[in-house]
C-alpha cells in the first residue's frame, strides 16, 4: 500500500512535469486508494466504533482468496486485501482470523465474530442463519490431477469416484446433490475440514477429484508451485453465485455500513485493481448487494 | 662484458674471463637480490589468497554444517512432529492422544541419539512437550533466533556442550507447520549431534586444504618462474644497454665516454708510481678513402684499422673510437721511449698496405701523445695536448709527436688566435720586417724576405710561429697572404723609389696554392703596383704538406709563367720528395739553418750544403742559406757555392727602412 502510495505519488509528479495543466485530475484518476469516511463510520455499531476493530473469520486455505504466507501466521489474498480496503473507508481495523469454514456463520451468529470473508457464497438456504453483503461473482469448478487420469470432464463423470470437498461448502452441497443422477455408481464424498486438506487428498491419489470456486480452482492449476499437479477439468462454471459477507442478522448497522464501504471501494476502482493483483477480474460485480443469492 | 681485443692471447683471454665472470657474478648478485624482492612481494598476495580463501571455506563449512542441521529438523518437524499434532492448537496444550503420537514419533530418534534433546513450544515459549517430561528450560523467548522461528524462519546454531563427542550440537529452532494450509502452529527446538557432521566437514576441509596449498604453491611458483625470466631479461637488456652506451656500433671499440671513464682510471689507477700515456690517433687519408670509395669502404678501413691496433696493442692497453677517423689510445705503465717505441709498432702495423674493394692502398697516421702524470692528470687536458701534438704532427713531418709543453699551440687558442687575427687585419695591427739576403759574389743586398709580425695590443711584438698555424687552420691564410703581398709590393714600391732594387719573397702557404684565386691575385697585385715580376718570389714552406699535389704544381707553373721566382724554404727538414722538385721551374732553393749552423764542425751537414748546392745548380736554380750568424760560416758557404745567404750576422728582420746597406756591415 506504501509502495503503491509512493508510485502514485511519482507517477503524479512525472505526470506533473509533463502536462502542468491538469496535475489534479492526473492524481485522481490514478490514486484510487478510498479515503476515511465518517459518515460511514458513524453508521457502525457502537460497539464496534469503541473498540475499532471488526473481526472475521476466514480459513486460510483459498489461494488466491486467502491463504498463509511463507511464515505460516500471515494471511494474504484477495480478501485480506478487500478487508483492508474497508477497513481503511470505515476507519476501523478489520483482523482476519483463523477459523473453521464449516462453523464459521453459526459463530458469526452467536456473535463470535463480526463476519466471515473466506470465499462463502450467498445462499438462500445461508440467508436465514445471516445477512450477505455480496462483492464477488464465482461458480464451481472441477479440479483433477494433471493429465486427469480419471478422464474426468463434467459433473457426472464423477460418478463411481472418491471426491473431496471442504466441509460445509456450497461445493459439499453440490456435490450432495449431484449423487441422485449417479444412480447404482454413486459418488464417495469425502470432506474435510480445510480445502488444503481436499486438495492433498487428490494430490496424493486418494480423491479423484476436489470441487472448488472457479478463482481458486484455476490459481491451482496456473500458479507454477502446483500447476504440476492440478488442472481444471474443464472450463465450465456450474451454478455460478457471488460471495458474500455474511453478518449477523439484526445487525442492520454493520451490514448496511460494509454495504456502503464496498460501494465506495468498487466506485473508487479499487476494487478493479485488487482484483486484477490476484488474478481474479473475471468475478468483478458492479455494485454491493445484500442478500443476493440467486433463487434457483 | 666489455671486451676490447679480441686477440687470441692467452693471459689476455684468462684476464678477460676472469673479468666477464666477477662482472657475471656481480650482475646474478644484483639479479637475485632482485628476483628475491619479486619472490617476497609475490608472496604476500598468494599468502593473503590464500589466507581469504582459508577463511572462506572455514565459513562455508560451518554454514553448511548448520544448513545440514536445518535440513534435518525441517525433515524431522515435518515428517514426524507436524502429523503427530494433527489439528492441535498449542495454546491450549496438546491432548493426550496427541502426546501418545509425539512420543512415538518421536521415541526411535531419541533411544538412537539422532535426536539429543527436542521441547515443541507454542508461540508464547510454553514447552508443551519434551523429551524427558520437563517443561522448563528452552531458549528464552526474546532470543532472536526463537523470534525468527516465530516468524517462519528456521535457525541453526552450533553451542558447546562439554558432554557431547567434539563438545559441540546443532540447535535448531524450527517452525512448525502442522497443517496442509501452511498455517505455523509452534516452535520446535531440536538438539542435534554435530560430531558426524564435523567429522566429513573436516574431512571435506582437509581435501579442500591440500587442493588450496598444492593450487597456490604451483601459483606461487609460476609467478616466480615469470618474475625469474622477467629479471633475467631485464638483467640482459641492462647488460646490453651498458654495453651499447660504452661502445662504437661499428668497431665495438669503447666509445669516447667509455674512453674517458677508462683513462680516468688509469690516471688514478698508476701504481708504483709508473705513468702512462694518451695518444690520439688520427688517420690521414680517411676522408680520401671516404669520398672515393664510399662509405661502406670507409666503414671496412676503420674496422680493419680496429683489427690491426688489436693486434699491435698490448693487453694491458685499451684502443677506443672516439668519432670520424678519430682514436685513442690509453698506454698505461709506460715512459716516453717505449711509448714511442710501441707506437712505431702500432704505426708499422696501421700503414702496412690494406686492400679495399679491391683498391691497395696505405693508410697514414698521426699521433698525438700526452704522458701522464707529466703532462697533467685531468682526461680533458691530456686529450687537448695530445690533440695539439696530434696536429703539430700533422703540420710537421713527424708522425708521432710528444707533446712538449704549453708552448705548443693547440686547437682550442688557435680559435681565439683566429678570431683576434681577424680584428688584427682589420685594424691594421700587423706589421712587415725584411730580413736581407746578401750575394756572397759581391756582400750586397739583392734582396729581403718579408716576415709577418704581430703588435698585439696585449702580448706585444708576436712572432708568426704564434699565429701562422692557426691562420693556416682556417681561411684566415688567405687574406693573411694577400695583406702580406699588398703590403709588401706597397713597401718595395717605397724602397724603389728610394734607389734599392731589392727583390721581395713573401712565404706562401701550401694552401694558398691550392686555392684557385691565387693566381689572379698575384696577376692583379702585380699590374696594380707595377712591379717587374722578376722582383717578386714566393717562398713555399717545404715542410707544409701539400695535399693536391697537381693543383699546387698548376699554380708554381703559372706564378713561373708570369715570371714570379719559386723557392723552397727551409729546405731539407721537410718531405719534398725529389720527384715533387722535378717539373717545378724553381728558381731558389734555401737551405735550412739546421744544416748551416753546424756546418763547420760537421762533416754531414758540410756534405749535404755541397749536394744541395750542386743539385740546385743542377736543377738551374740559386742556392740561398739561412741562418748564417758568423763570417767562418759565412765564408765556408760562400766558398762552397753557395749563391747568397742569410742570417744574423747580416741583420735581424727590421723594418726596411732599418735595412742595413751591406757596404756599411763590412
Amino acid at each position: 500500500m506504501k509502495a503503491l502510495a509512493l508510485s502514485l505519488v511519482a507517477v503524479a509528479l512525472v505526470a506533473g512535469c509533463g502536462s502542468p495543466s491538469s496535475p489534479a485530475a492526473t492524481a485522481q484518476a490514478v490514486d484510487n486508494s478510498v479515503p476515511f469516511d465518517q459518515a460511514l463510520h458513524d453508521k457502525l455499531p457502537p460497539s464496534v466504533r469503541n473498540t475499532g476493530t471488526l473481526r472475521f473469520v476466514t480459513d486460510a486455505s483459498y489461494p488466491p482468496m486467502e491463504q498463509f504466507a511463507p511464515d505460516g501466521r500471515t494471511i494474504v489474498g484477495f480478501e485480506p486485501d478487500l478487508a483492508d480496503a474497508l477497513g481503511r473507508v470505515l476507519g476501523v481495523k478489520i483482523q482476519m482470523v483463523t477459523g473453521p469454514f464449516q462453523t464459521a456463520l453459526d459463530r458469526v451468529a452467536d456473535g463470535t465474530y463480526d463476519g466471515v470473508l473466506s470465499a462463502v457464497t450467498d445462499t438462500e438456504e445461508r440467508e436465514k442463519k445471516t445477512d450477505f453483503v455480496d462483492y464477488f461473482s464465482a461458480g464451481t469448478s472441477i479440479i483433477v490431477q494433471r493429465g486427469n487420469p480419471s478422464a474426468i470432464a463434467e459433473l457426472t463423470n464423477l460418478c463411481g469416484h472418491v471426491v473431496a470437498a471442504e466441509q460445509g461448502t456450497v461445493q459439499a452441497d453440490l456435490l450432495h446433490r449431484s449423487q441422485s443422477g449417479c444412480g447404482d455408481r454413486p459418488m464417495q464424498i469425502n470432506q474435510y475440514k480445510t480445502n488444503a486438506d481436499a486438495l492433498l487428498q487428490l494430490r496424493t491419489g486418494r480423491a479423484a477429484a476436489v470441487l472448488n470456486d472457479y478463482p481458486a480452482a484455476s490459481y491451482l492449476a496456473e500458479d507454477s508451485r502446483t500447476s504440476n499437479y492440478y488442472q481444471l477439468a474443464s472450463g465450465a462454471q456450474y451454478e455460478p453465485g457471488l460471495f458474500g459477507i455474511p453478518v449477523a442478522k439484526g445487525n442492520t448497522q454493520l451490514r448496511d455500513a460494509l454495504k456502503g464501504a464496498l460501494d465506495k471501494v468498487i466506485a473508487s476502482g479499487q476494487y478493479a485493481d485488487l482484483l486484477t493483483r490476484w488474478g481474479v477480474s473475471d468475478g468483478a460485480v458492479k455494485n454491493a448487494t445484500v442478500n443476493g443469492a440467486l433463487t434457483d | 662484458m666489455l671486451t676490447d681485443f679480441s686477440q687470441p692471447n692467452r693471459n689476455h683471454v684468462d684476464r678477460r674471463s676472469v673479468r666477464r665472470r666477477r662482472s657475471a657474478r656481480r650482475e646474478t648478485r644484483s639479479g637475485s637480490r632482485l628476483f628475491a624482492t619479486y619472490a617476497v612481494a609475490s608472496l604476500l598476495p598468494v599468502g593473503a589468497l590464500g589466507l581469504l580463501l582459508l577463511s572462506g571455506t572455514r565459513d562455508d563449512a560451518t554454514k553448511q554444517g548448520q544448513d545440514q542441521g536445518k535440513a534435518q529438523a525441517a525433515v524431522i518437524a515435518e515428517m514426524a512432529i507436524a502429523p503427530a499434532l494433527d489439528d492441535a492448537d498449542l495454546t491450549r496444550g496438546v491432548t493426550a492422544g496427541q502426546r501418545d503420537s509425539l512420543a512415538k514419533a518421536t521415541d526411535l530418534a531419541l533411544y538412537h541419539g539422532s535426536v539429543l534433546r527436542m521441547r515443541l513450544r507454542n508461540f508464547n515459549g510454553q514447552v508443551i512437550f519434551s523429551d524427558d517430561g520437563s517443561t522448563s528450560g528452552g531458549v528464552p523467548v526474546g532470543d532472536p533466533a526463537f523470534q525468527s522461528a516465530s516468524n517462519g524462519t528456521a535457525t541453526a546454531t552450533l553451542v558447546k556442550d562439554p558432554e557431547a563427542p567434539g563438545g559441540q550440537i546443532i540447535r535448531v529452532l524450527q517452525p512448525i507447520f502442522a497443517r496442509a494450509s501452511g498455517e505455523a502452529i509452534g516452535v520446535l527446538e531440536l538438539y542435534l549431534p554435530y560430531d558426524k557432521i564435523a567429522a566429513r566437514l573436516h574431512e571435506q576441509m582437509t581435501v579442500t586444504y591440500r587442493r588450496l596449498g598444492i593450487g597456490l604453491g604451483l601459483l606461487y611458483l609460476a609467478m616466480g618462474l615469470i618474475s625469474w625470466s622477467t629479471t633475467r631479461s631485464l638483467r640482459r637488456y641492462a647488460a646490453r644497454q651498458e654495453h651499447e652506451a660504452l661502445h662504437d656500433g661499428l668497431t665495438g671499440l669503447p666509445n669516447r665516454e667509455a674512453f674517458r671513464q677508462r683513462a680516468s682510471a688509469a690516471v688514478a689507477d698508476r701504481r708504483d708510481g709508473a705513468g702512462g700515456a694518451v695518444v690520439v690517433v688520427d688517420l690521414n687519408r680517411f676522408k680520401e678513402v671516404n669520398d672515393t670509395l664510399g662509405h661502406h669502404a670507409g666503414d671496412e678501413l676503420l674496422r680493419v684499422i680496429t683489427a690491426r691496433l688489436r693486434t699491435a696493442l698490448r693487453t694491458e692497453d685499451t684502443a677506443a673510437r672516439l668519432g670520424g677517423d678519430e682514436f685513442a689510445l690509453i698506454l698505461p705503465g709506460l715512459d716516453t721511449p717505449d711509448v714511442r717505441a710501441l707506437l712505431e709498432r702500432v704505426r708499422a702495423e696501421l700503414t702496412r698496405e690494406m686492400v679495399l674493394d679491391g683498391v691497395p692502398l696505405t693508410i697514414e697516421a698521426s699521433f698525438g701523445v700526452a704522458l701522464y702524470p707529466a703532462h697533467g692528470e685531468d682526461v680533458e687536458q691530456l686529450l687537448r695536448h695530445a690533440d695539439a701534438a696530434m696536429y703539430q704532427g700533422k703540420r710537421g713531418a713527424a708522425d708521432i709527436v710528444v707533446y712538449a709543453g704549453e708552448r705548443m699551440a693547440h686547437p682550442t687558442q688557435w680559435l681565439v688566435v683566429q678570431a683576434e687575427l681577424r680584428h688584427a687585419l682589420e685594424r691594421d695591427e700587423l706589421v712587415l720586417y725584411y730580413q736581407p739576403k746578401i750575394r756572397l759574389a759581391d756582400g750586397a743586398v739583392c734582396g729581403v724576405e718579408a716576415l709577418v709580425r704581430w703588435q698585439h695590443p696585449e702580448r706585444g711584438l708576436l712572432p708568426p710561429s704564434e699565429f701562422l698555424p692557426a691562420a693556416e687552420q682556417s681561411g684566415l691564410i688567405e687574406p693573411l697572404t694577400t695583406w702580406v703581398l699588398r703590403r709588401a709590393l706597397a713597401d718595395q714600391r717605397e724602397w724603389t723609389a728610394a734607389g734599392r732594387d731589392w727583390t721581395v719573397s713573401v712565404n706562401v702557404s701550401a694552401r694558398n696554392l691550392e686555392s684557385a684565386e691565387f693566381c689572379p691575385l698575384v696577376v692583379g697585385l702585380i699590374e696594380e703596383f707595377g712591379v717587374a715580376p722578376g722582383r717578386l718570389t714566393m717562398e713555399i714552406t717545404e715542410t707544409a704538406a701539400v695535399v693536391d699535389v697537381e693543383i699546387a704544381r698548376q699554380a708554381l707553373r703559372a706564378l713561373s709563367a708570369l715570371g714570379v721566382g719559386l723557392s723552397i724554404d727551409d729546405f731539407g727538414t721537410g718531405y719534398t720528395s725529389l720527384a715533387r722538385l722535378r717539373g717545378v721551374p724553381l728558381t731558389e732553393l734555401k737551405i735550412d739553418r739546421t744544416f748551416v749552423d753546424g756546418v763547420l764542425a760537421d762533416p754531414e751537414n758540410q756534405a749535404i750544403v755541397r749536394s744541395v748546392v750542386t743539385l740546385a745548380h743542377g736543377l738551374g736554380c740559386r742556392v740561398t742559406a739561412e741562418g748564417v750568424e758568423t763570417a767562418e760560416v759565412a765564408a765556408w758557404i760562400a766558398e762552397s757555392g753557395c749563391d747568397e745567404a742569410q742570417g744574423y750576422l747580416y741583420s735581424r728582420p727590421v723594418p726596411w727602412t732599418d735595412v742595413p746597406m751591406m757596404e756599411e756591415v763590412r
